[in-house]
């Protein structure tokens, strides 16, 4: 009897091991992680990992395609940055946006991503994007639609899930209807105390930095194509301490949503390689059995 | 390979010039997750033994290019790739002697998607604390 529950399914940004990248690991270390964790799903920080970004060798597109498929990886997102504070003194112009994004677009769609992270610019401390955003992406749209790439901007904290940014970027993914634009929602929303136990209250300036309920994710579920599932701290017993992950994980099951949790640590020591090889190791496990599979 | 460290040990020496020794020369890298376009690097100083170089006095050579820092500041297609050591060529006619010297160097990158407030974290102070992440000990041979 086959098995016909949509889960999440697991996978691994880069980002965990970013302080390592070309001092004690390479990709292919990475991919070997992930095929031994059964994470598949990968994301990348293109500025990061792609060597001679924006514009890589065809030698080091040679060799991305031979490790992706030798370790089955899939290219899930393609984490990449739309600069607005390009030159001192001024905001970049609609058509320098562009340039970048499209460029993007572009490379990520050629190295079989199907998702962007798509960091806009943003104007205030509690990451409220450029202005001209919408007009940025809508004329992006078709070349999103052309590559077959959905872009997604990140929901980070301070920003809360009932912040009107968040009912904006869904209205005009309503009205442009669009499945080239989307969510990435990343769970240190939703991040209740520190590593270290205590109550996190780090906010912006004049704020007080203050969790997304797990529920709070529920009207945007459609929108969200993967997540980064941030930790903090995983203890001995598998655990994550500082998030609500079950009743998140929970709400994503009963809902059908099925789509990547990307593992991304931003907890302490990411200097120390054993310990954020531990740490991402003991996450998945967190993962594999929250989800069974 | 790099070295764990924003300032590189390999690198560190003293430049010469038509047979005189001009200045020396000392490779930084982005411990970071993305590097910036030329635009968007921002530096402060290099600081040897007490004695600080700021951006007159120095050049940055990358991926083969001399650059000046204002040359940098309006260069937003070339990208400074987490992979490429940029070595700052600093002006001190006799370079440094032989021997342990103190080397701190400050600089960081604008980030669009954090608060404009952090653009200007170089512009507070004049002086940084010396701590692991931008100062290293080094020896000239």
């Amino acid at each position: 009897m086959s098995d016909t529950r949509k889960v999440p399914k697991r996978g691994l940004s880069t980002y965990c091991f970013y302080p390592q990248m070309d001092v004690n690991m390479d990709l292919e270390d990475i991919f070997m992680h992930m095929e031994d964790m059964g994470a598949f799903g990968l994301e990348i920080l293109a500025d990061g990992i792609i060597e001679g970004y924006p514009y890589p060798s065809n030698k080091w597109l040679d060799k991305w395609f031979s490790l992706v498929e030798k370790y089955h990886i899939i290219p899930v997102e393609y984490g990449h940055w739309v600069e607005s504070r390009l030159v001192p003194g001024r905001e970049a112009t609609i058509e320098e946006s562009l340039e970048q994004l499209i460029r993007d677009i572009k490379l990520a769609s050629f190295m079989g991503f199907t998702c962007m992270r798509t960091k806009l610019g943003v104007i205030d401390e509690v990451l409220n994007p450029v202005s001209n955003w919408r007009e940025i992406i809508k004329r992006a749209l078709p070349y999103a639609e052309k590559y077959n790439v959905v872009m997604q901007p990140e929901l980070h904290a301070p920003t809360r899930l009932t912040d009107p940014m968040v009912q904006e970027y869904a209205e005009f993914i309503d009205k442009e209807n669009t499945k080239y634009f989307g969510f990435n929602v990343d769970f240190g929303v939703f991040q209740v105390r520190r590593a270290d136990g205590t109550k996190r209250r780090m906010g912006p300036p004049g704020f007080e930095f203050k969790p997304s309920k797990p529920e709070d994710i529920i009207p945007f579920l459609p929108y969200i194509h993967c997540c980064h599932a941030k930790y903090y701290n995983m203890n001995e017993d598998f655990e994550e301490t500082t998030i609500p992950y079950r009743e998140v994980i929970d709400i994503m099951i009963r809902h059908g949503w099925d789509g990547y949790l990307l593992s991304e640590y931003e907890g302490p020591n990411k200097t120390d390689i054993n310990h954020c090889i531990t740490q991402v190791r003991r996450h998945q496990l967190f993962m594999k059995r929250l989800l069974g599979a | 390979m790099l070295e764990m460290e924003a300032i590189q040990y390999k690198g560190f020496r003293n430049i010469k010039k038509n047979g005189e020794v001009t200045g020396f020369q000392v490779g930084i890298r982005f411990v970071a997750y993305r590097g910036p376009w030329l635009s968007q690097f921002r530096f402060k100083y290099v600081k040897v033994d007490g004695e600080k170089f700021g951006p007159d006095a120095c050049t940055f050579l990358l991926h083969g290019i001399e650059y000046t820092y204002e040359e940098m500041l309006q260069d937003w297609h070339v990208k400074w790739n987490l992979q490429d050591v940029c070595y700052i060529h600093v002006r001190k006619p006799g370079g440094l002697e032989s021997g342990n010297h103190r080397v701190q160097v400050i600089f960081k990158e604008i980030a669009s998607y954090l608060p404009p407030r952090v653009d200007t974290v170089l512009d507070m102070t004049e002086d940084f604390p010396e701590d692991d992440k931008n100062t290293r000990e080094m020896i000239i041979v």
